[in-house]
């Protein structure tokens, strides 16, 4: 295979005397959905955070394109083109919509190439150009996150990071936003590194994923694969077969095979 | 042999005694257990009175002396009390492993003639109501934690508390009655049945006297140095034979305070916070410690390691000396003295052993090389053998330091060598057959002597050393004898090899399979900065390849040639008591194994 886009290398990262990750490894590839589940607290964030530069590692190298890119300023990874959609949406909400989309290309100098670019995002999310000129304050969760992530399209980046997408959203959302994702990256080529709780939808959208848990990656494989796997299936998708008394409250084991 | 009574205290029996002794201690703390993470004490009075109440319970049932009822729970201090209560009631108790799967609980249930069965929880309840139809003979089930079970309707299953109740009715007409019945017992009644784990073929049942039983508890504290002042902590399964005689028996008779561990994983921590004076533990768990405190060492500043290096070259000085039976010179004591002051009561008080007087290991041959790293760290551990059909048999005695030997036989067991090698004893407790199978007991018990299965040695001051077992040792097709678990004892020495395998009867050269110590690789890939995701791709990094094939070759210097591994691969599945590859003390089952891996190993022979 071709050298990853993306590659995490045995990063550990620390808040404080506290190790939120301890040695976790992961590769995305050029025009890939690869997801990252986990449970609260299993370090998902801090991954992100530190493949950004938000969060320095002290331990391990991120690479982009082969280059070393940890321990730098979020704005220099910016501009290397990583675009980051938080989780919670954080739209600046005093600004318009139209000015949040602006923001997202604030690095940008091929002034035609946004505006064509700002075209596309009013093309996947129509809502955002009817509010184009409101506060991003007034907007729905929904639309905020759409919003989010047309400002993370318009920096055109290499990759795009999206943290939670699902969160606080209704099932019908959540189903537009991942159709709109997958239209992402098959028509624009666009390459996606998503961090999720919601683990049926992100493996329905992703061809790999992986698992981590309190800080470490347990599991990683083809996301059909995870989907099958026993430990998937009882712990993320709350699918169990009921036992003999019709209602199990005891777990199995995780042996993540 | 003889047949003249076996007394503790004047009881031949575990009833007995346990009236006797619970009466005169009392208010004393029998037991702990964590209750939601605080630690609560149980008396020898609460201990007697739940376990009257079980065994009125199991009277109102229509008990009969000689009936089976099982306990199928991990360790706690219920289990405890429903086998005093089953044998109170005059019952034979069947300890069966919380980790069997239906299929193995249907076996022991069945064969058994198991008529009443205790489970901890909801989740070993329902591994009963898998196999419910095949199980007629089972009339009720008492459930320990009835939590998430509420407004479950079944009409054999009722909770402890349940138990207890109908017990205590029971007993306003029935007084005395439990104490006729344990009057009435004797030596020879069948106590116990215990399962092992027959690597091939469903586990057979041991039939267990009180003689048996008894006579375990007149070891201590002579040769098992187990008093009324330790502090023990229960973490093997009780339905093993080593931790039953440790954590149930020799308490029962001697006073110690039993704590049960909250969970397998959390045994390092409970023993840090507990520090148990008396330590029994398999060889697993020394090797854990050993390689905690390396890899430890391996990040210390340079100072720590100078410190370190130092205190063990002092340490090590002073244990050969011991071991070689030299007098120890003053500067030694000073020099140790010192060195435990500064270093080694730190390790050992991280480690939870500070406070150890005494230590044992069993279960499973263990390296003399870790042996003398403890002694050096200054705890001795005494090595004892023994076996379900036997109990202990042997064990190194205080202030004799004979490592690679597990010692002589004790007062009352005969330790001899066959013609083919195999190790027969025979002891005034031994068991009393297998359940069912006359003709396997019929193989096992020739002429009063049991036929260990064990290869071994004594040396002129009859310590017994074991070679290994009569079946796993390997042919080669060169006609080679090897005993493999020399070499894997070794192998495990190393702190990324948690267990090994060797292969090789009827082959060519040797080969192994290893598995790798999760927690210290993963370790060592961390600080080399050698990426993974999963267990399978850390077992797949070559760097990891390579790390266990120095430690291979390594090992492989002390061999001569036709003993050394040629080749060998890791099982890169992470393993967990559940799975059959394991026995129940998380030893590889060889045979098992080298079948389950049938495809693994032959690449190692394959071109």
């Amino acid at each position: 295979m071709s050298t990853p886009l993306l590659q995490m290398l045995n990063i550990e990262t620390y808040y404080g005397p506290i190790m939120a990750i301890r040695g976790v490894s992961l590769d995305v590839y050029e025009g890939e959905v690869v997801t990252v589940l986990g449970a609260n607290g299993a370090g998902k964030t801090t991954l992100l955070k530190t493949a950004t530069g938000a969060l320095d590692s002290s331990k391990g190298q991120v690479l982009l394109d082969g280059e070393q890119i940890q321990c730098r300023d979020p704005d220099w990874v910016a501009r290397k083109g990583i675009a980051h959609v938080p989780e919670g949406r954080e739209v600046f909400p005093f600004l318009s919509v139209a000015e949040n989309l602006a923001m997202g290309a604030y690095n940008r100098t091929d002034a035609d190439a946004v505006e064509a670019d700002l075209g596309i995002v009013y093309e996947y999310f129509p809502a955002l150009r009817d509010m184009r000129d409101k506060m991003a304050a007034y907007l729905s969760g929904g639309q905020q996150q759409m919003l989010a992530i047309g400002r993370g399209f318009m920096a055109r980046p290499r990759l795009l990071m999206l943290d939670e997408p699902s969160l606080g959203l209704s099932p019908v959302l959540v189903q537009e936003i991942f159709t709109i994702i997958t239209r992402l990256n098959r028509e624009q080529g666009l390459t996606i590194l998503l961090v999720e709780q919601n683990a049926n939808i992100a493996l329905q959208v992703s061809q790999r994923g992986y698992v981590m848990e309190v800080g470490g990656m347990v599991m990683d494989g083809p996301s059909d694969q995870l989907l099958d796997s026993e430990d998937i299936k009882e712990f993320y998708l709350g699918k169990k077969e009921e036992g003999v008394r019709g209602r199990r409250r005891w777990k199995k084991r995780k042996t993540w095979r | 042999m003889n047949r003249q009574p076996v007394l503790v205290d004047g009881c031949d029996t575990v009833p007995k005694l346990f009236l006797k002794k619970t009466a005169a201690r009392g208010d004393a703390v029998a037991m702990r257990e964590k209750d939601f993470g605080i630690w609560q004490s149980y008396s020898w009075n609460d201990y007697r009175a739940r376990a009257f109440d079980i065994a009125h319970g199991l009277l109102s049932f229509g008990l009969e002396r000689g009936d089976v009822a099982s306990i199928q729970s991990e360790d706690c201090r219920e289990w405890l009390w429903a086998d005093i209560g089953i044998m109170l009631a005059g019952g034979v108790v069947n300890g069966i492993y919380p980790t069997y799967q239906s299929r193995q609980v249907e076996h022991t249930l069945v064969d058994s003639n198991c008529r009443f069965l205790f489970v901890e929880d909801e989740e070993q309840l329902d591994k009963y109501l898998e196999i419910e139809g095949a199980l007629p003979n089972i009339e009720r089930v008492f459930v320990f934690d009835w939590r998430g079970l509420r407004g479950f309707e079944h009409e054999k299953v009722a909770s402890l508390d349940d138990l207890y109740e109908l017990g205590r009715e029971f007993a306003i007409e029935n007084e005395g009655r439990v104490e006729a019945i344990v009057e009435q017992g004797c030596g020879g009644d069948l106590a116990a049945l215990v399962y092992t784990s027959g690597t091939t073929g469903m586990p057979k049942g041991s039939m267990l006297s009180q003689r048996y039983i008894v006579f375990q508890m007149t070891l201590a504290p002579d040769y098992l140095r187990q008093t009324d002042k330790d502090e023990i902590l229960t973490y093997l399964p009780l339905s093993h034979i080593a931790e039953r005689v440790f954590s149930a028996w020799l308490p029962l008779a001697h006073g110690a305070t039993i704590n049960f561990a909250e969970s397998t994983e959390t045994v390092a921590q409970n023993l840090r916070e507990l520090s148990p004076t008396y330590v029994f533990a398999v060889p697993r768990v020394w090797e854990k410690f050993y390689s905690r405190v390396t890899t430890a060492m391996s990040e210390a500043t340079w100072f720590g390691k100078k410190a370190y290096e130092l205190a063990m070259a002092v340490g090590t000085r002073r244990a050969d000396k011991l071991i070689a039976g030299v007098p120890l010179s003053f500067s030694d004591k000073l020099t140790f003295a010192i060195a435990d002051r500064l270093i080694f009561r730190n390790i050992k008080k991280v480690l939870g052993i500070d406070r150890a007087h005494s230590a044992a290991s069993g279960a499973a041959p263990i390296s003399p090389s870790l042996l003398r790293w403890f002694l050096a760290i200054g705890l001795a551990i005494d090595e004892v053998w023994g076996q379900t059909e036997l109990g202990i048999v042997t064990s190194c005695r205080k202030g004799v330091y004979r490592f690679g030997t597990v010692g002589p036989a004790f007062r009352g067991t005969e330790v001899r060598i066959d013609d083919n090698g195999e190790i027969l004893a025979r002891s005034d407790g031994q068991f009393d057959g297998y359940l069912n199978l006359p003709q396997k007991t019929a193989e096992t018990i020739v002429d009063g002597w049991v036929h260990t299965g064990d290869v071994g040695e004594l040396d002129d001051e009859g310590n017994l050393s074991i070679t290994d077992r009569l079946k796993d040792i390997i042919i080669t097709a060169g006609g080679k004898n090897i005993t493999p678990s020399v070499m894997e004892n070794e192998l495990k020495f190393s702190p990324y090899i948690s267990d090994a395998v060797i292969i090789g009867d009827k082959r060519k050269y040797l080969t192994c399979l290893i598995m790798i110590d999760q927690e210290n690789v993963e370790h060592y890939a961390q600080t080399h900065s050698v990426p993974f995701t999963d267990y399978r791709s850390l077992c797949a990094r070559p760097e990891v390849i390579d790390l266990i094939d120095a430690e291979l070759t390594r090992v492989n210097e002390d061999f001569s040639r036709v003993e050394q591994v040629k080749k060998f691969r890791l099982i890169d599945v992470l393993l967990t008591a559940e799975d059959e590859e394991l026995t129940p003390t998380m030893k590889l089952k060889r045979s098992f194994v080298s079948e389950k891996y049938g495809d693994l190993i032959s690449t190692m022979y394959a071109g």
